[in-house]
């Protein structure tokens, strides 16, 4: 008996495998640390440039929240070679789309270009990385426009502080403690100053991944790679050149000692004066060290609870727990025992809380997995006149249930279903294979885990499910945020 | 030997810095011919083409099922095969819709249907049993009665929105300028959405979903064994008649440019068409240099020249756009946007302009290059969907097209240069035969006359069927007032009313409203307690919420997320002024500026209509010319530039101790529907007012 239930088990496992199509890529690194990654696939007659700059808000400094995100804006700017403004329309010109993002952890930028354009892309991709516009003038309207962002989307968004005051209590000893959107105060406080060095600190070569899929040819477009990446100095050198061309004669004697007319200024590297190219090979030889933060391996002390006055006129709850960082093996059950809580209109959470017992016009769960620490939280908007505290016991009971008892053999398979679907479809556009191989490069050090991740999923047992909810969901140590209408 | 290593990369990386001129920008390789693999077709005995289009880069397929009838004029059923498309996916004799949901969800697939296709895609391994849902609903959807009911009332209020949509009047009257006597030119009204039965819907199923000349598009992960398999299990068995073929009249363009123009009461700007048909089908060789030239006048983006004129430079309106659309069965070019009234005619001078233009002189460089390159990136990158690639290959079969027609494509494109775009004008385009569409305020009529080779607008009501002119009433305003108060109270002398009223000191009326934005039924209480207070709160997932309170003097107003909000000195002399069970009895004392417009004629229903003006709004109220009972109120308020209209039908009166109240209620604000019953009506109860208390 044991061996056909083992049989079985084989079986299926199997049929997973196959049910996933293994994406094939090439990876390298160049001299100066860019690391590339290139997925060839000829099925569409277009190709998705990406950049991964390992940056995020987690290394911004506490008095200085916001930059990442601010420079995710800034970036748009122009370069030495790039007019301002004119970084979007060349790419909609040539019959591209672009766009970028900012997490804790990273940021992100990608156009995606007709397969013929790739040149283009990484020319542009590229004057981004090396000289960008970091000026007064671009600092100045991207503020205005990152000051109306928050206003739209947290200050005025009712309950829209959520995450910041969660995260601020979940993390209170690591750089999580602030969101990306950052303090505007920090912004108006930053000098010139602070912009360059942050981005002279982070946007560099060894910082960033090229990440590029489609319709391209490998050996091709590595050459391309050559002449635009390769091509840029290494180490502290790209620095040295950045202040080449931003610095005036003073300044750049005073730091670096060398007259700026040492240098050629068509071919910077090539520059013949041996006082030149000493320095030059010095700041090639320093490497820039990115500063890296740690794991939280911190656990919650004890219940916090909090009352948030917000201008809503329903009160609401948010609980927020303490999970492992996005690359714990126990990340995957995590997940699949979010869906089970909260997936969809047929989870439990939705089933009871809003449709069955409504008690809530919203509530649900969801995980935000990060590279140094995770986070889970519920969340619900109360019907009038039932009290936040009687929605805490109906999430506790659905968590109590969840840890007590194994979940239903349908229920398993339901989900099971739903993330093998999911999975199959994050992996349908080359805009989204870019970004799954650098992401996975990047926090798991392994690209190649695109192509096991459903086998990891699949491996989760009801049992691990239950687990999970008992060793993270800790009723004795959470933090519980009650909003409530500000006092007219 | 490591330092040589790092010496020489040093070396390396300078040189080929050296080698980069950043400032030159790379310029595009040649354009790739696309790699759509030839797709592979077979027919079934039952007359089913079936076009497999392998491709197992995902472990997905999809079965995409479209009929080969061509459409029938719907006459006095108009909007029959739009309302039994979107009732397909409603049940079968084995499944309810509820577990119908279910079965999809739980294998993560998807399954839709419309008037004239059914579609399913899943993961591979799912697709036995997605296909056998699929077969269920196409061999056994038995379209209940409650569904019916449920999509007839849906649409109902849909109609009751799109009489106040501009855009929706504007494109009811294009279809019908541009194709008299063509199916395109249905338009469901009140009247035809009434003549539709569950009958007719099932005989549309029936005749409509026919497997012979239907086209069955199979894409992905998917053998053609495979494909030949799934075919005869789940399509095999479906039997039916002939497919339905008609002869379409063909459409052409007018002789000379005609005005049609429907009158939008209080509009503060103008839609504006400007349109005529093509003479050309899906798959004509001139389809793709003509949208070229589309583009370049106004297909898209801030650089076309209809955008640069009417916007950049002259800055009347915030888009003017055009489109080209070319069908198997009818094709037609339309170019527009909204307009202040101010402006309209200079608008219409100035789309004219730029149709001549582009008749008469060839388009710069910058602008066909940018418009091909743009266009080059919107195919491309539409191919990674594999809809696109399904819909490729089923074009190619169905309208005969050469095989490598979209392959090709983007070396066509290419190839189009400024004299294929004059050419295409010069056959395809007029400046001189269009057709005038103009939605507006009545105000502007005498400013359109200009654009008429003979002089003569053509006036069309709301859904494109001819205008029905206002006739001037037999009565007076007053006598209509009087009339009206006694058919509601049931009096016969404004004596017997004052009595009547005098003993009514509350009435608590309960209404159930739904919309098809809204999951869940609200519940509306509407309280008036003699004099003059009135008090309504909506009923939320079993909790009571105050909207809004008056007590005659002072009141506010609530709403879930903002809040209450004391009513302004404005709010309080309006609600003053409609103050009691019926504000129409305070015509005679207070200063309403009321008028009557006249008898129009709706839905074969004769009404008075009543206009009342206030400050800047504007209401109009429908009077049922046989027994003066209030069946409509349509309410038009001016912000800025814009108007926003909402309109309350009213009807089902019945007596509650001896006053007529209506029973059936539906209000629109804009794109917002609501529409229910009078659940409740009480007279003299006694009304828990707590609620409305701080």
């Amino acid at each position: 008996m044991r061996k056909i239930v083992l049989f079985g088990m084989v079986l299926s496992v199997s049929a997973w495998s196959t049910a996933q199509q293994k994406i094939k890529y090439v990876e390298y690194d160049l001299p100066n640390g860019i690391h590339v990654i290139l997925h060839e696939e000829h099925a569409t007659p277009i190709v998705a440039v990406s950049v991964l700059y390992h940056v995020g808000s987690k290394n911004e400094i506490p008095e200085r929240t916001g930059f990442a995100h601010f420079f995710e804006h800034l970036l748009f700017e122009g370069s030495a070679n790039i007019g301002r403004g004119e970084y979007s329309e060349l790419v909609e010109k040539n019959g591209g789309t672009l766009n970028a993002n900012t997490s804790q952890d990273r940021t992100y930028y990608y156009e995606i270009l007709p397969s013929n354009q790739l040149e283009l892309g990484l020319w542009l991709e590229s004057e981004r990385m090396l000289h960008a516009k970091v000026d007064i003038k671009g600092i100045e309207t991207q503020r205005s426009v990152v000051k109306e962002e928050k206003r739209q989307r947290v200050d005025n968004q009712p309950y829209g502080s959520f995450f910041t005051e969660m995260f601020k209590r979940v993390f209170p000893s690591h750089p999580y403690n602030w969101a990306p959107i950052g303090s505007m105060e920090h912004l108006d406080a930053a000098q010139e100053e602070d912009y360059v060095n942050f981005y002279k600190n982070y946007y560099v070569p060894s910082n960033a991944t090229l990440s590029i899929a489609g319709d391209l040819n490998i050996e091709q477009t590595k050459k391309w790679i050559d002449k635009y990446f390769a091509s840029m100095p290494k180490g502290e050198a790209i620095n040295l050149y950045r202040d080449f061309i931003n610095l005036e004669e003073e300044p750049f004697v005073k730091r670096y000692g060398v007259s700026k007319t040492k240098f050629n200024a068509k071919d910077f590297l090539k520059s013949s004066d041996p006082e030149a190219k000493k320095l030059i090979a010095n700041y090639t030889a320093k490497q820039i060290v990115i500063k890296r933060t740690t794991k939280d391996n911190s656990v919650l002390k004890g219940v916090t609870k909090d009352v948030i006055e917000d201008n809503i006129e329903l009160p609401g709850i948010f609980m927020g727990y303490k999970f492992p960082e996005q690359t714990h093996p126990d990340a995957y059950a995590l997940e699949m025992m979010n869906e089970v809580l909260s997936g969809g209109s047929s989870s439990r959470i939705n089933k009871t809380i809003v449709e069955k017992k409504r008690m809530a016009s919203f509530a649900f769960s969801f995980n935000y997995g990060l590279e140094d620490a995770g986070i889970g939280i519920f969340a619900a908007i109360a019907s009038k006149d039932v009290s936040l505290d009687d929605i805490q016991k109906e999430f506790d009971g659905q968590i109590e249930t969840i840890k007590k008892e194994l979940i239903s053999e349908e229920e398993f398979q339901k989900i099971r279903n739903k993330f093998e679907n999911n999975l199959v479809t994050a992996n349908a556009s080359i805009a989204g294979i870019a970004e799954n191989l650098a992401d996975n490069h990047v926090y798991f050090g392994n690209a190649n885990r695109v192509n096991s991740l459903m086998d990891n999923y699949m491996k989760v047992t009801r049992e691990d499910i239950q687990r999970v909810a008992n060793k993270y969901l800790t009723q004795d140590a959470r933090v519980i945020l009650h909003y409530v209408p500000k006092a007219k | 030997m490591k330092n040589i290593v790092i010496i020489s990369a040093c070396f390396l990386t300078a040189t080929t810095f050296g080698q980069v001129d950043r400032s030159v920008r790379p310029a595009p390789a040649q354009a790739k011919k696309i790699e759509i693999k030839d797709s592979e077709v077979f027919t079934t005995a039952n007359g089913i083409t079936v076009i497999l289009s392998e491709n197992h880069k995902l472990p997905r397929v999809s079965f995409d099922l479209s009929m080969g009838s061509d459409p029938r004029n719907e006459g006095d059923k108009a909007g029959l095969s739009d309302m039994a498309g979107s009732l397909i996916m409603s049940g079968t004799t084995n499944r309810s819709k509820d577990q119908l949901d279910k079965e999809i969800d739980f294998i993560g697939a998807s399954l839709s249907a419309d008037k004239n296709s059914i579609s399913m895609s899943c993961l591979t391994k799912h697709m036995d049993k997605g296909l056998s849902l699929l077969n269920d609903v196409l061999l056994n959807a038995n379209f209940p009665e409650s569904e019916f009911d449920r999509i007839r009332k849906q649409n109902e209020d849909g109609l009751l929105s799109a009489k106040s949509d501009a855009g929706t009047m504007a494109q009811n009257a294009m279809v019908k300028v541009n194709f008299p006597g063509h199916p395109f030119s249905d338009v469901m009204n009140e009247t035809t959405l009434k003549n539709i039965t569950r009958q007719d819907v099932i005989n549309y199923y029936k005749s409509i979903f026919t497997p012979d000349g239907a086209y069955l598009v199979v894409v992905g992960d998917i053998t053609r064994k495979q494909t030949e398999e799934m075919v005869a299990k789940y399509f095999g068995e479906w039997k039916g008649g002939k497919k339905y073929v008609a002869s379409l009249p063909e459409a052409t363009q007018p002789k000379g440019n005609q005005v049609t123009f429907v009158k939008k009461r209080g509009a503060v700007q103008s839609v504006v068409y400007i349109t005529f048909p093509i003479k050309m089908k899906t798959g004509d060789v001139n389809q793709l240099p003509s949208t070229v030239l589309n583009g370049i006048l106004g297909g898209g983006g801030f650089g076309t020249r209809l955008m640069q004129n009417l916007r950049e430079d002259k800055a009347y309106t915030y888009g003017c756009y055009s489109a080209m659309n070319i069908t198997e069965n009818g094709s037609w070019m339309s170019a527009g946007g909204n307009f202040r009234n101010a402006v309209t005619d200079s608008a219409i001078t100035q789309i004219l302009k730029e149709f001549e233009l582009i008749t008469t002189e060839l388009v710069k460089d910058d602008e066909i290059n940018l418009t091909k390159s743009s266009q080059a990136g919107g195919f491309a990158r539409s191919l990674e969907s594999p809809s696109t690639i399904a819909r490729f290959a089923l074009n190619t079969i169905k309208y005969k097209l050469p095989k490598d027609y979209y392959q090709n494509y983007l070396q066509r494109l290419e190839a189009v240069n400024k004299d294929d775009i004059l050419n295409m004008a010069k056959s395809y385009f007029t400046s001189t035969n269009c057709n005038i569409i103009v939605v507006g305020n009545e105000e502007i009529l005498d400013k359109l006359k200009k654009f008429d080779s003979d002089g003569k607008v053509t006036i069309l009501d709301e859904f494109g069927n001819p205008f029905k002119e206002i006739v001037k009433a037999d009565i007076s305003k007053e006598q209509l007032i009087t009339n009206y108060l006694l058919a509601v109270t049931k009096s016969s002398s404004m004596k017997e009313l004052t009595k009547k009223l005098k003993k009514v000191k509350s009435v608590e009326r309960v209404s159930e409203m739904s919309g098809a934005q809204m999951p869940m039924t609200l519940k509306f209480f509407n309280y008036y307690l003699a004099p003059a207070t009135e008090a309504t709160a909506l009923e939320f997932q079993g909790n009571m919420m105050p909207l809004s309170y008056f007590d005659g003097k002072t009141g506010y107003t609530s709403a879930p997320m903002a809040g209450k909000k004391d009513m302004t000195a404005e709010e309080i002399a309006k609600k003053q002024k409609e103050a009691g069970l019926f504000q129409e009895l305070n015509y005679a004392t207070n200063s309403t500026n009321y008028s009557l417009e006249g008898i129009q004629n709706e839905n074969d229903t004769e009404y008075y209509v009543v206009k009342i003006v206030d400050g800047e709004t504007e209401s109009y109220d429908y009077f049922n010319r046989k027994n003066f009972l209030k069946e409509k109120s349509l309410t038009i308020t001016k912000e800025g530039d814009k108007t926003n209209e909402s309109t309350q039908v009213f009807g089902d009166y019945k007596e509650v101790n001896g006053l007529l109240f209506p029973h059936s209620l539906s209000m629109n604000m804009g794109p917002m529907i609501l529409s229910g019953k009078v659940v409740k009506v009480e007279v003299n109860g006694k009304p828990d007012m707590k609620l409305f208390k701080k």
